[in-house]
């Protein structure tokens, strides 16, 4: 079926993803190993602690620094200069990428998002990029801080927003988030340990351009919409301690899934003329098992309609911000969409909150 | 109650205060996931605290049946008495 907005002719387009994992690989067992003589600091039952890492599925991760790197950064300030650094090469790898997928060059882009929540930076890391990759100097910037894992999706909302008032426009929705370098070691909460298995580095990078921009092609943003769950500040955040972001985790958000989600996504599609089955691809944010599986559940999914979350979750873990844009790029590459399927990027964070980006191929 | 089992119950209010941000009284016949509103991340908490604190491994299978705060600290109770017994000579 075919909605009004589904034939909006002001819809911009997602023309590539560029995505990036560090060099330094661990397998879950190597990650468990290096973690056992911490945990036995505090814990008495290490059997309980590995079983914790075991069950979020996840076989390893990259890390931005080699793994016996980590016991040397104790302050914020080692953690963070190590993720300005870290979070700069990545996201070059990623930007030059997509552009190049995109057959643009740093010259074509009039604004840059950039999201994370993993590190912070005065000047934020797209001035940064734009010393080693030549924007132009009225290039705009928005570096956004704190949305969390729900920023992928939001990045992207946002920068859909900004190319419907420029429509000539291109917009890069930078993410690079690097979750090894926020873990505090000392931290022994079986929310910190929990986090410490799930969450991965990565980055990724989406070009987006105004439906009025030479050359547009590839799916529409046709619409987007965010959610937020009020009185839910505990879901999920950080606390910031003198020695970084310790990780705030309850095991409340797979049954807010559940709670919410169907509601959300059939009010959205209903306002674009749109049922659940309409959709032909889900690109889901990699939250976890629980999370995925929750979407599965709530949403009545098809089985594998989530296929490329739960390959991504277990291949690189939880990437935040960058789980969803990866799973986009995948879905891009290897999805023979044809004209007129729509897809549903969806992603939960921190407020707490959802964001939901409708688009049409 | 026992003192260990008073002991346990105590150990149990602090956890819940200092780790699950629990602002409530806690009473032996409150039930765990119904008056203190344990979700799963908060029953393993709990239960890593109560390791940690009697040296003690508690299983899946001990959590069957297991409701209330008495119940857990009955079952922290029995665990620590099976744990710290001598070990028996087996004689064939």
């Amino acid at each position: 079926m075919h909605s009004a907005s589904g034939q909006d002719s002001s819809a911009p387009f997602i023309r590539s993803v560029g995505r990036a994992l560090p060099p330094h690989y661990a397998s879950q067992e190597q990650l468990i190993a290096a973690f056992r003589e911490l945990w036995a600091k505090r814990h008495f039952n290490l059997e309980r602690l590995e079983d914790l890492h075991r069950n979020v599925q996840v076989g390893g991760r990259y890390l931005a620094l080699p793994i016996d790197a980590y016991p040397a950064l104790v302050t914020f300030q080692q953690r963070n200069d190590a993720w300005i650094r870290e979070a700069t090469a990545l996201g070059e790898v990623v930007v030059r990428q997509a552009l190049e997928r995109a057959a643009l060059t740093p010259e074509d882009v009039d604004h840059v998002f950039f999201v994370t929540v993993t590190g912070i930076a005065t000047p934020s890391i797209e001035a940064r990029l734009a010393n080693r990759l030549r924007f132009r100097e009225d290039f705009k910037r928005t570096p956004i801080f704190g949305l969390g894992c729900v920023a992928g999706a939001a990045g992207m909302a946002r920068a859909a927003d900004y190319l419907r008032a420029f429509p000539t426009h291109t917009a890069l929705v930078l993410s690079a988030e690097l979750c090894s370098l926020t873990l505090q070691r000392e931290d022994l909460s079986i929310p910190n340990i929990i986090a410490s298995g799930l969450f991965g580095d990565g980055a990724a990078c989406a070009v987006l351009r105004g439906a009025d921009a030479p050359g547009a092609k590839g799916p529409r943003v046709v619409a987007s919409r965010s959610v937020f769950y009020p009185d839910s500040e505990r879901i999920m955040g950080w606390d910031v301690v003198d020695s970084g972001f310790k990780v705030v985790l309850s095991a409340k958000v797979p049954q807010l899934v559940k709670d919410h989600i169907q509601r959300n996504v059939d009010g959205f599609l209903a306002t674009q003329g749109l049922k659940r089955g309409d959709i032909r691809h889900w690109v889901a944010h990699t939250g976890g098992p629980k999370v995925l599986e929750s979407f599965e559940e709530a949403l009545e999914l098809p089985k594998d309609a989530l296929a490329r979350s739960w390959a991504s979750l277990r291949e690189v873990g939880n990437l935040s911000s960058a789980s969803v844009l990866f799973v986009l790029g995948e879905t891009l590459e290897q999805v023979a969409a044809k004209p007129g399927e729509y897809g549903l990027m969806m992603a939960m964070g921190p407020g707490f909150c959802a964001e939901m980006v409708l688009l049409r191929w | 109650m026992a003192e260990l089992e008073l002991e346990v119950v105590a150990e149990i209010r602090r956890i819940a205060a200092d780790e699950l941000e629990w602002k409530g009284v806690v009473e032996p016949q409150h039930d765990l996931v119904r008056d203190l509103q344990l979700d799963s991340l908060g029953l393993t908490v709990l239960a890593v605290g109560l390791e940690n604190r009697f040296r003690i491994r508690l299983s899946e299978e001990d959590a069957q049946g297991v409701r209330t705060v008495s119940d857990l600290a009955k079952l922290v109770v029995r665990r620590v008495a099976s744990t710290a017994r001598p070990p028996t000579e087996v004689r064939s």
